[in-house]
This record gives structure tokens, C-alpha cells and sequence, in this order.
């Protein structure tokens, strides 16, 4: 439990390049964890917007919402998952389903160790501080974009160059399914209005 | 019989009808709603600061009614000046609004003159009345009984080209006779003449903002296509007015502009504060159409403030020296105290005038309760006196708890009493972050002070027990280690 939860992912973000390919090889990952992690990021992106200091948060209270901050965050990260494994699918990558998700879930812990501590530090700095407040916040993610790309290239068995152009196309290949997404729903809509009004006409005739 | 109960009946019905309209059925006596925009960008409602109180027409004062009047302005000594251009007349108020006199024209060169069409006019400190005089291309310097002292004509100077035709709309003179005008169809500023009627030069110019699209698509264009385009010059002023300290406020009606009010320092460079939330540009949120304000009159109020008058919406947008809203009055319509098209805004004593071309009158707003506490908390916070300015600010508060202002002005009393941790609570609301981290600063500091010992005593504590739990740990495991081995 403690070697799951806390020791190995500790371990991955400060040595990801042996540490991606124990969870490929070693089986080191757990699922349970990446969703874990999930769910902290969701969390700390909603206590952040909450709670981080009146210098640094230009957030209007009125709009915040829980929903969508769950949505903004869990929706991009299994989209990012769906794309990633189809493109590599197709290019050759090793990974699996499982292992794309276990990647992509675990690099986003360096986002929940360094948003936790900085959202109380906010509430104690000064305008002139609130550059350190930026600062940690763009390592954060940096580092987590740096870890998916780590995870990505273990996981696949990829070049750099071969790792940054499936990265890329898996963003267009996310556009892709969201805009065919949107298509198949306004068609179903579309369908369900032609029926309902079908079932109108037949009601009002008889 | 029936006959009577019927008319009696009826008579019952018509009295109760009058009975019932006899209640007033509005609470709010102002024909236009009030609004001012928070930290949000959003238009919440305010209570009115200025209500209309009457109007004033030509006929009310017993002459002939105004014909598409052009401008008004309130002399230092407090006489109301009415430009009358469509009658070529200027016409005399006392404070109280009644009639003093006249003026249709002067004696020039042995001969009467009249005005043509002018556009606009101001009073100086010794009642002497300088008109622009648009369609006769001069401005006319009268005395205050309408004795011509001298006009100024078309410059002569090296930089007007030849062509150039003096047009004077609008105004304006500070303390040593210096007259700035704003003429037609000249956007390279404001031109400055001396006391004597001499051309100086020109002072602010409107900078034209570069767009990138129409830059490349002239890179793009012949030489030819090129000569077709339209030119991009700054535009021009729309009017102008004066502080006390000689800087002239300048309006244009820039409709791209963000910075349509300049306050221009002597070498003519803009030093209008805009401490705001937001620009300084009346209205900051709008539709497409009609678009965003178009302020054709600036009236410095004194204590750094300073209404704009808008065309779009016919509104007044009043703020202080450091660019925030104060509050905005006014609108489109037909009712007393809603505006057609107006022209003019003044200022006599608590009361603010606005001319009214369509309606061809005066309209008087005077202050409310809300209005009048504001304007005196404003004057004592531009003076320095904001312990005083705290109680005024609270009555505003009383009547408008969205007034984002009066908690950073009371906010900013507090600090100067070294009550940090009370100001961070106004700062808040207020939404001034940069107040609030000086406060904040200065809190932080005093609970290190106070706290300081403490907190060492606890760190030392804990690491002495840290230390000592350590050991102990070690101590425990090599016994068991020694127990093992057999040692005891």
C-alpha cells in the first residue's frame, strides 16, 4: 500500500526514465493510482480556484463550479488516453490501453505536490512575492508535461523525434474525435426531432 | 330612480379611478435607471446621484425660444452663459437662473456684427466672453457687457498650409489669456494662441493606432490601389476644458480609442490618471450598435474630477482624479431630465447643467443625498483629509454597498492609522489588491513581531523531541539487538 501509493510514485517523478519502464516491465503500476491521482489534480484545481490567496486569485467566486472543473480536467485526460492509443496503434507503440493510462495518470503528480503547498503559501504572500506563486505553478507544469513525455517514449519504446510527433498528433487526433463527437450529436438530435415530430403529427391528426 | 343610483354609480367609479392614480406609483423620480460598473466589468444598478430639477427655455425667461443652442458655460463668478447659435445670440443667467441679458452682436469698426452659427464659447475670471465664432472663421473676445475687445482671425504661420480654412468649434482660455481652440478638420491638436490673438502652436495630438490588418494589406496593394486608400490621420478633438492648474482636459470621439479623455500637461503630453478597474472611455460595455461613447464635452468639477458628456447614450459619466467611475446620470428620451441631443455639460454651484440641442433647453440635475456624500468624500480624499472622508464614506456605503470606492477609501484611512488587519477586510472588498498587500505587508510583519518568540520556542521544542525520539528508537533497537544476542 504505502510502496503503491506513496514510495513508487515518489520514486517516478524524480527518476521517471527507470521508473516508466519498471511500470511497463516490472508491472509496478496500479490503476487505482493514476485515478487516484486524477482525482487529487481535479481537487486541487478546485481548492486552488477556492482557496489561493486574494493576490493571486482572479477567479470571480460566482463562477466557480465543481462539475465543470471535474469535466475541464477528467474529460481532456481520458480523451488524451483514447487518441494516444489510437494514433500509436497505428505507429507501432508498444503500449497498451492500460499502460497509456497508468503513464498519462501518474505524470500528473508533480501537479498535485507542488499546487497543494503553493495554495497555502498564497494566502501569506505579498504582491511582490506572487512571482515565486507563478513560478512554482509553470514548473508544475512543466514537469508534468515532461513526465508524459518520459512515460510516453518508455511506454511506446519510441525516439524522442517519433515520441514528439505522436504527442502532437494526438492532439489533433483529439480535436478530431471531439469534433466528430459534436457531429454525432447534433445528428442524434437532429434524429430525435425528426421522430418527436413524427409522433406530433400522428397525435394531433387522429 | 335607476337613472340616478346609475349616475351616481359612475361617478363612484370615475372618483375611485382618481383616487387610485393620486398614490404615487413610482419610488424612483429619475426617468433613467443608474448603474455603475463593478471590479466584474458588470453594470450593477446605483442609486441615482443626480436628479433632474427643471428645465430652462428660452421661453421660461421670457425671450423667444432657443434655436439649436451650442454651448453653455458658468463663468468663475457664476453667471450662466448660454450660446444660442441658431438665434446668434448670447444669453445672460444669474445663478439663480434668471434672465440678466442679451448679446446678438457688437460693434466692430464703427458697424454692428452678428455671430454665424458659433460653436462654442467661454468665460474667463474677468466675465470676458470668448465665442467661436465657426461660420464667420474667428473668434470674438467680448467684455461682459458685449463691448468687442479684439478677435482672433486665420493664423499666419509657416506651418498652416495655404489652404487652410480656420474653423473654430469649441474653446477654452486658462489663467494668462492663452485661448486653446478646437477647429474643425484640424487633427494635429489643439491649437494654442497667446493673449494677443498670436498662433503659438499646436499641443496633444491623437496618436492614430497602427492596424496590423490594414498594414499588411497596404503592402500588399500598388502603388496606385495605395493612392485610392483612405488616409489614416489622428482625429480630431471634440472639446476642451481647463483645471485650475492650467492643464487642459480634451475629449475626441475616437470610436477605436481607449484614451478618448486626455488631460494635457504645458508640452502637450497626456497625464490623465486611469487608477480604475477600467478604462476611462464612459461606457465600457455595449452592444455593437450604437456602439461604444462618444464624449463630445469634458467639465472639470474641481477636487480632480472631472463629467464627461456622451452622444451615443446621451449619459454623464463624472470621475475622479485617479479614473474611477463615480457614478453615471442621464439617457435618451423625452422626459424631464432624459436628453435628445446633447450638446453641453456645466457646472454651477451643487448643480450640473446639461444643454439640450433637440429640446432646445437647459436641463437643471441637482445632486442627491448619495450624490452630494460622494462628491464631499471625493473633495476630502483629493485634499488628503481621508480620516475625515471615512464617516462620509460609510453613509455611502449605507446607501450603496456596491460601492467599491468608498471601501478602498476607507481602507486607505485605516492603514494611515496602522489598522492593517481591519484594512485587508476593506481592500478586499474594494477588490485593491496592490492596497491590500501593503496592508498586508505591514499585518505580516507586526504577527512575526509579536509571534516571533513563540514560534522559535515551538521549532526548538520540536526538534529537541525529534532528536530525542530518535534516540530513543536507536537506544530501544540496539538493546533488542544486545537482547538478542544474549547480553542480558
Amino acid at each position: 500500500m504505502k510502496q503503491d501509493f506513496i514510495k513508487f510514485p515518489l520514486h517516478l517523478i524524480f527518476h521517471p526514465i527507470d521508473a516508466f519502464w519498471d511500470l511497463k516491465s516490472d508491472n509496478r503500476g496500479r490503476l487505482h493510482v493514476a485515478y487516484a491521482a486524477l482525482a487529487l489534480t481535479i481537487v486541487m484545481m478546485i481548492l486552488q480556484k477556492q482557496y489561493a490567496g486574494f493576490l493571486v486569485n482572479y477567479i470571480d467566486p460566482r463562477t466557480i463550479n465543481s462539475i465543470i472543473e471535474i469535466a475541464t480536467v477528467a474529460v481532456p485526460f481520458f480523451l488524451w488516453c483514447t487518441a494516444n492509443w489510437a494514433v500509436t496503434t497505428l505507429m507501432e507503440g508498444e503500449g497498451k490501453f492500460r499502460e497509456i493510462v497508468l503513464a498519462t495518470g501518474y505524470s500528473l503528480i508533480p501537479i498535485i505536490l507542488i499546487y497543494a503547498p503553493m495554495i497555502v503559501i498564497s494566502r501569506f504572500m505579498v504582491q511582490e512575492e506572487t512571482a515565486f506563486y507563478y513560478l512554482f505553478n509553470s514548473i508544475a507544469f512543466f514537469w508534468f508535461v515532461l513526465l508524459l513525455f518520459i512515460g510516453m517514449m518508455t511506454v511506446h519504446q519510441y525516439t524522442v523525434i517519433r515520441t514528439i510527433i505522436t504527442m502532437v498528433l494526438t492532439l489533433i487526433v483529439m480535436g478530431i474525435i471531439v469534433f466528430l463527437g459534436a457531429l454525432v450529436f447534433s445528428m442524434l438530435q437532429q434524429l430525435y426531432e425528426f421522430g418527436y415530430n413524427i409522433y406530433r403529427e400522428l397525435i394531433f391528426r387522429t | 330612480m335607476a337613472r340616478t343610483v346609475k349616475r351616481w354609480l359612475v361617478l363612484l367609479a370615475a372618483v375611485s379611478l382618481l383616487l387610485v392614480n393620486a398614490v404615487p406609483a413610482a419610488a424612483s423620480p429619475a426617468p433613467y435607471e443608474s448603474y455603475n460598473y463593478n471590479y466584474w466589468k458588470e453594470a450593477v444598478p446605483s442609486p441615482d446621484a443626480y436628479l433632474p430639477e427643471r428645465t430652462i427655455s428660452g421661453r421660461d425667461l421670457g425671450i423667444s425660444e432657443f434655436k439649436d443652442p451650442g454651448d453653455v458655460n458658468v463663468s468663475p463668478s457664476g453667471l450662466i452663459y448660454i450660446l444660442d447659435s441658431g438665434n446668434s445670440r448670447v444669453v445672460v443667467l444669474d445663478p439663480g437662473f434668471k434672465l440678466l441679458r442679451v448679446i446678438d452682436g457688437f460693434m466692430m469698426e464703427g458697424s454692428k456684427e452678428t455671430f454665424n452659427l458659433p460653436g462654442g464659447l467661454f468665460v474667463d475670471e474677468e466675465e470676458r466672453i470668448y465665442v467661436a465664432d465657426t461660420g464667420n472663421s474667428r473668434v470674438v473676445v467680448l467684455d461682459g457687457e458685449g463691448t468687442l475687445i479684439q478677435t482672433i482671425t486665420k493664423p499666419e504661420s509657416d506651418i498652416l498650409s495655404t489652404q487652410f480654412q480656420f474653423q473654430p468649434l469649441k474653446l477654452t482660455v486658462d489663467h494668462v489669456g492663452r485661448v486653446y481652440v478646437v477647429a474643425q478638420g484640424v487633427y494635429e491638436g489643439i491649437m494654442q494662441f497667446d493673449e494677443s490673438g498670436k498662433f503659438i502652436g499646436y499641443v496633444g495630438t491623437n496618436k492614430v493606432e497602427r492596424d496590423y490588418g490594414e498594414y499588411i494589406w497596404r503592402m500588399l496593394s500598388t502603388k496606385a490601389q495605395r493612392a485610392q486608400m483612405v488616409l489614416f490621420v489622428p482625429t480630431e478633438f471634440s472639446n476642451a476644458d481647463i483645471d485650475h492648474k492650467g492643464f487642459v482636459y480634451a475629449t475626441n470621439i475616437d470610436p477605436g480609442s481607449n484614451e478618448p479623455i486626455k488631460r494635457l500637461n504645458p508640452s502637450g503630453e497626456d497625464v490623465l490618471k486611469r487608477f480604475g478597474y477600467y478604462d476611462v472611455k464612459g461606457d465600457i460595455r455595449f452592444r455593437n450598435n450604437p456602439g461604444p461613447s462618444k464624449l463630445i464635452d469634458v467639465k472639470v468639477l474641481g477636487n480632480g474630477m472631472y463629467s464627461v458628456l456622451d452622444a451615443t447614450q446621451n449619459r454623464v459619466f463624472t470621475y475622479d482624479d485617479e479614473g474611477h467611475l463615480l457614478y453615471i446620470y442621464g439617457g435618451k428620451g423625452n422626459q424631464v431630465g432624459t436628453l435628445k441631443t446633447p450638446v453641453a455639460i456645466e457646472q454651477s454651484g451643487e448643480h450640473h447643467l446639461v444643454l439640450d440641442r433637440g429640446k432646445n433647453n437647459l436641463v437643471v440635475y441637482e445632486p442627491t443625498r448619495f450624490g452630494a456624500r460622494v462628491n464631499e468624500a471625493v473633495a476630502l480624499h483629493y485634499r488628503g483629509e481621508d480620516t475625515e472622508a471615512v464617516n462620509i464614506w460609510r453613509e455611502v456605503l449605507k446607501l450603496n454597498a456596491n460601492y467599491d470606492i468608498a471601501y478602498i477609501g476607507i481602507g486607505k484611512s485605516l492603514l494611515m492609522e496602522k489598522k492593517n488587519e481591519e484594512a485587508l477586510g476593506y481592500f478586499e472588498l474594494g477588490m485593491d489588491r496592490k492596497s491590500y498587500s501593503v496592508a498586508f505587508k505591514r499585518h505580516r510583519r507586526e504577527m512575526m513581531k509579536e509571534h516571533f518568540g513563540t514560534f522559535l520556542t515551538a521549532a526548538i521544542a520540536l526538534i529537541v523531541i525529534l532528536i530525542l525520539t530518535r534516540v530513543a528508537v536507536k537506544w530501544r533497537r540496539r538493546r533488542q539487538v544486545d537482547r538478542e544476542a544474549g547480553f542480558h
